[in-house]
């Protein structure tokens, strides 16, 4: 068996047979698995019938705004946890205006403070006259719920201009009976395009989009390659640096190149982060066949998923291995671990703006830049709609080439940093390494 | 037929000349012994012979090969090395590891091998054990088997017996005489001047980078000739003072070496003794390995080279 096989094997199977890799296993589905776990507790928890005050001014609005706002509370609450996670079931009360506007609204702000109310929605007299100036603030509602993201924003105003145009219809005269019929929703469905079946020549009719299709399957893809990349790779970092200060290296080299000393440690990395990979793909196409959802299955997906994974493992072990030697200590190789990190975290930073606009010039030019490939280019030929066919193909060039020239560094700090002793040199002794013959 | 040949070979780091144009031919079959000062320059030499340091200028052979930056398929077949600073895969089983080190020295099969030396060096009931688990002599003993299975043509032993107790160093001495025996070459470093003596063929000096002594002891010996007066005296060396003709003294406790300047008559010495101290012991000899290396590299040349 060649040297670098030999290596590799002994490091692969020491580094699956490791507590810290089994743990890691079980550990990263609990991170996503827990996520969704959390938000029928956290549904739950809301659970408890919240009041919500409406004062209106304009004395014959309070009844159609409260009805919407019931009917818009209970299409929420249905939609389940991915629609409005934890909204509880409001309770809604007519309050009439009373003395001086600030005193009433005063007094009802510190009954939301001690838990009494949820919401305050105060309806000003113009309500009910057409929109002139739409910046013109004619309604509000005072609550101290919400954090980042106010759920009652995303549904409560709807309501209530719901419930404002029921009046109006009705003072127009339209039958009351007819404007539910009126105001009915007409649903609206996003589509996938339509296509051309490339064998047969038949138009494939696109699918009405799905929403776990659209963001959950693409998120899920790019955060397991990452957690993947990152727990393949990391380990190489510090387990390099214990090697060398063990020693365990001159005994090898005298056997072995440097070259294939690394190289032999690098491909047992990629070969754990194939085998991590393989359970959870197996893992996840199980689940979703158990669910009747294997349809959402990215299966065109794989093949690609595993190059780019083999791309980023290959990368970043090198340069963990590199590091690795060049520390004098396990505790400097700890301190190192962010320059192994910082190439796959940076695209985490637009996986938003990324997927908002997966062919937009911000997204395809950071899919083209070779660290940042794997991670966004999957993502976004994961989207709906997906990239031009060249440009994975075109990505997977230059990642394939970035490895290479990855390898190609670490392998010149390597054979130098493993027979070095002393101080952990600084970056521009990593440089200097790199060009001396 | 030479193993190992040298020719005028430099290495640097940094602004330090660690081995400075030096040249070597070690035969086939013999027990060559490096010694040396630390930090002289032997390590550095065993690990370019072992092609793990290269040298800035100059040609190694080992075996009829040039050593180069290139490993050849066989590399590790031919050659164990036993570096200075030890160190094995500590997690690893006993004869997993040695099995590992054997096939990634080009061995095919080891398993009967690394059993045969287990068994040899007391160890085969420790073969499932985990490195970490033994002592530093059996920890030494496995990382000695790593290094000669396969077996090898050359031999490389940098400090092979230092930091073990007498009965492990017997044990591995005796199984460098074997592998002697089997017609392998063995290059080993050592501080031990007597063992040097004992073990070597041929003993190499190295000081500063520059080879200083070079071939067999009774010529090394020879040609310092017999400038030195081995005495055993009442009073040791209290009644050695100011004695006419005599450059140093060596007290060794129950022994007294007197190294003679040039036209000292030992006849004028031995009456000078007689008048001061009851003599149970006087002999010229030759001076011992040990006193040659600290004529070399003692602290008045640490003094000079400083000066």
């Amino acid at each position: 068996m060649p040297r670098i096989f030999l290596i590799a094997k002994r490091d692969y199977l020491q580094m699956i047979r490791s507590k810290a890799y089994l743990v890691g296993l079980i550990i990263l589905p609990l991170l996503f698995g827990g996520g969704i776990l959390v938000l029928p507790l956290t549904s739950r928890s809301n659970a408890k019938d919240q009041r919500v005050a409406v004062i209106d001014r304009t004395g014959v609005s309070a009844s159609a705004v409260i009805q919407a706002a019931e009917e818009a509370n209970r299409k929420v609450r249905a939609n389940g946890p991915f629609g409005n996670p934890g909204m509880p079931r409001l309770i809604f009360e007519e309050v009439k205006p009373e003395g001086g506007q600030a005193t009433q609204l005063l007094s009802l702000s510190n009954r939301i403070r001690r838990g009494d109310l949820f919401i305050v929605l105060d309806i000003s007299a113009d309500a009910l006259r057409p929109v002139g100036d739409p910046k013109q603030e004619r309604i509000r509602y005072y609550t101290n719920s919400g954090g980042l993201v106010d759920q009652v924003s995303l549904w409560l105003p709807a309501a209530v201009n719901d419930g404002l145009r029921r009046v109006r219809l009705v003072q127009l005269g339209v039958d009351p009976q007819r404007v539910a019929g009126v105001l009915g929703d007409v649903p609206v469905v996003s589509m996938n395009l339509v296509s051309q079946d490339p064998i047969t020549g038949n138009i494939v009719q696109g699918e009405k989009k799905n929403s776990i299709q659209a963001g959950a399957v693409p998120l899920f893809l790019v955060f397991i390659l990452i957690m993947i990349a990152i727990f393949g790779s990391a380990p190489n970092l510090g387990a390099v640096a214990e090697d060398k200060m063990q020693r365990v290296f001159e005994m090898l080299l005298s056997s072995a190149s440097p070259f294939e000393l690394m190289m032999g440690k690098v491909v047992a990395a990629v070969g754990a982060s194939l085998t991590s990979s393989t359970v959870y793909i197996i893992g996840g196409l199980l689940a979703l066949a158990g669910m009747a959802m294997f349809g959402l299955a990215p299966l065109n997906l794989i093949p690609w998923f595993f190059a780019y994974l083999i791309a980023d493992v290959l990368m970043l072990s090198a340069l963990g291995v590199a590091l690795g030697s060049a520390c004098a200590t396990p505790q400097d190789a700890q301190h190192l671990a962010f320059l192994l990190i910082f190439p796959i975290m940076i695209p985490m930073f637009v996986l938003t703006p990324v997927m908002v606009q997966p062919n937009g010039p911000l997204a395809v030019v950071m899919s083209f830049i070779p660290p940042f490939t794997p991670v966004l280019m999957l993502l976004r030929q994961a989207l709906p709609g997906g990239v031009p066919w060249w440009q994975p193909w075109l990505g997977l060039v230059g990642v394939f080439a970035w490895a290479i020239a990855t390898i190609w560094v670490a392998a010149r700090i390597f054979r130098i940093g493993i027979l070095s002793q002393g101080k952990t040199p600084k970056l521009a002794e990593l440089a200097q390494w790199v060009l001396q013959d | 037929m030479f193993a190992v040949e040298i020719s005028d070979i430099t290495k640097t780091f940094d602004d330090l000349t660690a081995v400075d144009r030096l040249s070597l031919v070690v035969p086939e079959g013999s027990v060559y012994g490096f010694i040396g000062p630390n930090g002289s320059g032997k390590s550095t030499t065993m690990r370019m012979i072992a092609n793990i340091l290269y040298p800035d200028s100059g040609t190694i052979r080992v075996l009829g090969q040039q050593r180069s930056g290139t490993r050849s398929p066989d590399r590790g077949k031919l050659i164990g090395y036993l570096p200075e600073e030890r160190g094995v895969y500590r997690k690893m089983r006993v004869r997993a590891l040695l099995e590992f080190h054997g096939e990634l020295r080009g061995g095919r099969n080891v398993t009967a091998e690394v059993n045969a030396w287990l068994e040899r060096l007391g160890l085969a009931d420790r073969a499932d054990d985990k490195v970490e688990t033994l002592s530093k002599g059996m920890s030494q003993k496995v990382q000695f088997i790593a290094t000669v299975v396969p077996e090898p043509k050359l031999l490389i032993l940098d400090e092979p017996f230092s930091g073990l107790d007498p009965v492990s160093a017997n044990s591995l001495r005796s199984a460098v005489l074997e592998m002697r025996k089997r017609g392998c070459t063995i290059i080993l470093s050592t501080h031990d001047m007597g063992e040097a003596e004992s073990l070597c063929d041929s003993i190499f000096m190295i000081f500063r980078g520059k080879k200083v002594l070079d071939g067999t002891l009774a010529s090394i010996q020879s040609s310092y000739g017999s400038d030195t007066l081995r005495v055993e005296l009442e009073g040791g060396a209290s009644v050695l003072g100011d004695l006419p003709g005599i450059e140093r003294i060596n007290d060794l406790g129950q022994v007294q070496e007197l190294r003679m300047a040039p036209g000292c008559d030992p006849q004028q010495v031995l009456r000078t003794l007689l008048g001061r101290a009851r003599i149970t012991s006087f002999s010229v000899v030759q001076p011992s390995l040990h006193d040659i290396f600290v004529r070399i590299a003692g602290p008045e040349q640490e003094q000079t080279a400083v000066a």
